[in-house]
């Protein structure tokens, strides 16, 4: 009784996760993502800066050129990587998909989730954003939701909580 | 400050709420035995040459003394008793701790001996619960008698459907054995290992280097000794632990393992508790054809494959034929001999230029099928039943070639994974593990559209057959 995966059958173009209705992140999660970006590339800029004063050579300004160009480039990517996450709730799963460089695609059934965690970190919560993670009793399990605006961060937490009750299955 | 009544475990607790009983009086001294040991292998060969015997005893007893004090002290202020469906347990002087374990939450439960133990006829039992890294509740120790009966009723207490009464059932105590290991078998299959093959050539280069100084020092010997044994105590270590290994099908579906040598170690396993079974197919046992299975129990088998703690043996060596029983009993209605799995696409190649048909992932009946290894060959098997979440991989040369890995997590730490699929079957894969997962849950009562995207298998690609039988590798 073994039924082997086909070699092609949906449309590639249109791949399944696709037909599902993807939700994006809040946009404010750039900004979060872009300050960080900024205080990193301050600091070593900073750095840079202070080596230039004392030692002087040109050395040190083309560092601070190569900084500036990393941290450019970073934010180009904190903000294509943000536009990557999303989510959808299905009938009996929740997927989350995110990454750039490395796409993962995660499908957590509510019924095995555990505990859901809503977490919101000082920046975070200055632009009012907060964190929806579901855990599973797998530890590879990745249901990590960032940059949901506070209600509907609440609303998923209820959402999730109340059809994980609704199909606790546990293990 | 503890107002724990009984010193021994004494009658038949009450209905309703049952005394706090404490451990055997014995076991703070076979603790402290323990502990000691630790100590004299810290203190190591170095400080016996530098302090010489006599302060070397000393140093020992003293230590001794101390630990044995400090587990007395221990003993006194722990406690355990079952209210309701958990089992509570109180311990520790200075920062106490109460822990109350929910039975329905019980992976497992092993009833431990050492050596020590079973000179003195006390056991340890050991609940396993998921989410613990650990064994939750180490009761060191019980009487072998009050251990067993324990773990009787907190098994009745977590099953999730009726207790089983196992009075009534009709195989005798111990159940109908499934399997036993031989002895001989375990023996060389040991020493068919990396380990035990290398060894004459490291006793040899250390010898001659030996000769070739000539300086025969007393440190140096034992350190070389104890070094040896490091190397064969893996292998040596196996031996002991899976010795007279036997699994047993209890009342119901209870699988019942014994093993153990020096450590005799009998762990009763829950039906529906297995979460993936692995087969390991060792290069140099394949000219006996013989294979070893383990299975992964939630709480119990760390993502640490090189954990020799965990006790997760199915079937520490055996042929095909015992596997397949195995297995069997371990999932219900899975037929290792039929499990059927298909390659990665030949592009993927350039990801994996040896052995790319060694990989394979295949969804049987009741289990997803993933098949990895060119030297040691392992195959997973995941119940769909048990799987946790569904994940789809794809790392940047994977997307330069069209393709994509995806993973059943399982509660045990080891994921299932179909490697290398090309995206859309990638995708089929995922779609499918999440709808059999799901039927899978929620029974035959709920069935759910498997055509799905993919094929009923009728036009079955390059099928390749699960077992390939060691004559044509």
């Amino acid at each position: 009784m073994s039924e082997p995966p086909a070699r092609t059958v949906v449309d590639a173009l249109e791949p399944w996760p696709d037909t599902v209705t993807w939700r994006p992140l809040s946009s404010r999660l750039i900004i979060v993502h872009l300050i960080g970006v900024a205080t990193w590339t301050v600091v070593l800029l900073g750095g840079l800066l202070a080596g230039r004063i004392i030692g002087g050579q040109t050395a040190w300004l083309w560092g601070m050129a190569a900084v500036l160009a990393l941290g450019l480039w970073r934010a180009g990517v904190a903000v294509r990587a943000v536009r990557a996450w999303g989510y959808a709730e299905r009938d009996n799963d929740l997927l989350v998909r995110h990454g750039l460089v490395v796409r993962h695609l995660s499908i957590v059934p509510y019924a095995r989730m555990q505990y859901v965690d809503v977490t919101a970190g000082p920046l975070e919560r200055a632009f009012g954003l907060a964190t929806v993670q579901l855990h599973t009793a797998a530890a590879a399990s990745d249901a990590r939701v960032p940059g949901l605006p506070p209600d509907e961060a609440a609303r998923l937490r209820d959402r999730l909580t109340a059809l994980g009750e609704d199909r606790a299955e546990g293990l | 400050m503890s107002d724990t009544g009984h010193p021994a475990p004494s009658g038949r607790p009450a209905p309703e709420i049952e005394p706090r009983r404490r451990l055997h009086p014995l076991s703070p001294l076979l603790k402290g035995a323990k502990s000691i040991v630790v100590i004299v292998a810290a203190l190591s060969w170095q400080t016996l040459g530098q302090v010489g015997p006599t302060d070397f005893a000393l140093i020992v007893l003293a230590l001794a003394v101390g630990v044995v004090i400090f587990s007395a002290v221990g003993w006194w202020n722990t406690g355990y008793h079952v209210v309701a469906r958990e089992l509570r347990i109180t311990e520790g002087l200075v920062w106490r701790r109460n822990r109350a374990i929910p039975l329905d939450r019980l992976q497992a439960v092993e009833l431990r001996r050492p050596l020590l133990a079973q000179l003195s006829g006390l056991a340890e039992l050991r609940l396993e619960v998921v989410g613990g890294n650990k064994a939750e509740a180490p009761l060191a120790y019980l009487t072998v008698r009050d251990a067993a009966t324990l773990r009787e009723r907190l098994l009745a207490l977590s099953g999730r459907a009726a207790p089983v009464d196992t009075a009534t059932t009709d195989e005798p105590a111990g159940g109908a054995p499934l399997y036993r290991v031989r002895n001989h078998d375990l023996l060389i299959s040991q020493l068919l290992t990396p380990q035990a093959i290398f060894l004459p050539f490291g006793v040899a280069w250390v010898s001659a280097q030996f000769l070739l100084e000539g300086s025969w020092t007393f440190i140096g010997i034992a350190s070389t000794m104890t070094a040896m044994a490091g190397v064969l105590l893996q292998p040596i270590r196996r031996v002991l632990r899976d010795w007279d290994f036997q699994l047993a099908r209890e009342g119901g579906d209870r699988l019942v393992l014994h093993y153990g040598l020096t450590e005799t170690r009998s762990q009763v396993v829950p039906p529906n508790r297995v979460q993936a079974v692995r087969l390991t197919w060792p290069f140099l046992w394949r000219a006996k054809r013989w294979m070893s299975l383990r299975m992964d129990i939630a709480g119990l088998s760390g993502p640490d494959p090189g954990d020799d703690k965990s006790s997760d043996r199915l079937m520490p060596v055996g042929d095909l034929p015992t596997a397949r029983a195995l297995v069997a009993a371990a999932l219900p209605g899975v037929d290792l001999a039929t499990l059927a799995t298909s390659p990665p696409p030949p592009w993927a190649r350039l990801l994996h230029p040896f052995g790319l048909r060694f990989l394979g992932a295949g969804l049987a009946a009741d289990v997803f099928v993933s098949r990895s290894g060119r030297i040691t060959r392992e195959t997973t098997l995941i119940p769909y039943a048990r799987m946790q979440s569904v994940r789809v991989v794809q790392g940047p040369v994977q997307r330069r070639l069209g393709l994509a890995t995806v993973y059943a997590d399982t509660a045990g730490g080891h994921a299932g994974a179909a490697r290398d699929r090309p995206l859309a079957e990638a995708y089929a894969i995922a779609d499918q593990l999440a709808l059999r997962a799901r039927r899978a849950r929620c029974g035959p009562l709920a069935p759910v559209d498997v055509a799905g995207p993919v094929t009923d298998g009728s036009e079955a690609p390059v099928d390749e057959t699960f077992w390939q039988p060691p004559e044509q590798p």
